[in-house]
This record gives C-alpha cells, structure tokens and sequence, in this order.
C-alpha cells in the first residue's frame, strides 16, 4: 500500500479574485484516528447489529477500502483552465 | 514446427536418416522454438508498469498563448483506480443489480459481479497500451493516455 499523501494544494482562482491553500494532510490523519477511538463504541455496536444480514463486515471493509482511497491520492492532479476561471488540485 | 517433427520421425523410420541425425534436427526445432517463445517474454518483462492516467485538453496550436481557451491536464494515478475498482467488491448484491441493469440500458453488457482482483491487475496492465488521440473540429486536441 502506498504512504498516505501529506500535502493538498487547491487553487480556485475566479475572474476577479481567487484563492490558494495548502491543506496539510499528514495532520489530518492523527485527527481521524481519535475521531475514530472515539466514535469506536457505536461503529462496534452498528457492526454487531448489522452483522447478521452481512453488512457488518462490509461496514468494516468500507473503513479500510477508504483508508486504501486515501492513501492512493497521491500524485492526483486536476488541472482545468477555463476563460474566466480556473482550478487547480495537487496531492503530494 | 510439429510437421517437421512429423517429417524427421518418418525419415528416421525410413531409414533416410540416422538415429544422429534425427537428434540433431529435433535440437535445432527446440532451441528455434524456445528462442521464438522468449521474445515476447522479453518484451513484456521489459514493459513498465504504468503509474498514471493522463487526460489532457489543449487548444488549437494557433490560439494556444491565449487566455481565452479552456486547458485541462488531469493526472489520476492507477493506484487510486486500482482502489476504486476494488470497492466495487463492497457494492450490497442489490445495488449490484441495479448497476448491471443501468450498465445494460447503455448497451454496455458487463457484469460488475465477475470483476475479480486478478482481473484488475490485467486491465491495468493492458491499458499501458492505450492512447486516444482526439482532435475536434475547433482544433482542440484530447489525449488520454499513460505514462
């Protein structure tokens, strides 16, 4: 599995003014692992629930298949120029 | 190459040839045939592994320094379409359907239940020999490639 990415670059720029921002993801990642030992409890008790018809371990399998998603994003980059606007998106 | 074999056997058995002889020529098909099979093998050890999917609009070359035309570069790397696909396998078996339903409305006959990891690996490694080159009636060219 790839590294998670560290850094997004967004660039929004309009036809009288814009925007930059560099989203540091590496911070991002500590973050959601508390949210995730905090909200633990009720995605154990949806999983137990949802266990019997089957869905539980798809629920489980969907926290790793994003966690794969998320790490792949590095190396995206969206660049589309447009007559008055354009948008830029990077993933390092 | 198994007609010659055919050949040698029937000379041997005529006694056209000798026992010798028949060996040597038998050798001499294996090493032609075991240097034909590992060509290609070559080849594709050789071919590297695609990394990204590019999808580039360009303007017309005549008004390219011009701010007034659309650009797009668009880089997608084949791990993430590697991911994508795989979620495939977390659809629930009636969304599945639906899926497979909407796909047929398109006239696309594909069934997202037979999409198996091994069969990514595949599709992934034949698309290093895509390349769409598109040039539109403006002049705008599209590309979607890898590299």
């Amino acid at each position: 599995m790839n590294r998670p990415p560290t850094w997004m670059h967004i660039k929004i720029q309009g036809e009288h003014r814009g925007f930059g921002l560099w989203l540091p993801l590496f911070l991002l990642l500590p973050l959601a692992l508390v949210v995730l030992i905090i909200l633990s409890p009720l995605i154990l008790i949806g999983v137990i629930i949802l266990w019997p018809s089957g869905r539980g371990k798809r629920a489980l399998f969907v926290l790793r298949a994003a966690y794969q998603v998320f790490c792949s994003l590095r190396g995206l980059k969206i660049d589309i120029q447009g007559r008055h606007q354009s948008v830029y998106i990077s993933v390092v | 190459m198994a007609e010659n074999r055919k050949k040698i056997l029937e000379m041997l058995a005529d006694k056209k040839i000798s026992v010798d002889d028949a060996y040597r020529l038998l050798s001499a098909i294996d090493s032609t045939e075991s240097g034909q099979e590992s060509t290609p093998k070559t080849e594709t050890a050789g071919k590297v592994k695609p990394k990204y999917l590019r999808v580039t609009v360009l303007p017309d070359p005549e008004h390219e320094h011009s701010q007034n035309v659309d650009r797009v570069n668009v880089r997608v790397p084949m791990s993430l379409i590697r991911a994508g696909i795989k979620l495939t396998s977390l659809i629930p078996p009636e969304a599945r359907d639906k899926v497979n339903g909407a796909l047929r409305e398109k006239g696309i006959g594909f069934d997202v239940r037979n999409m198996k990891p091994e069969d990514i690996e595949e599709l992934i490694g034949a698309l290093s020999d895509l390349e769409v080159d598109v040039v539109s009636a403006k002049g705008e060219k599209v590309k979607v490639f890898v590299e």
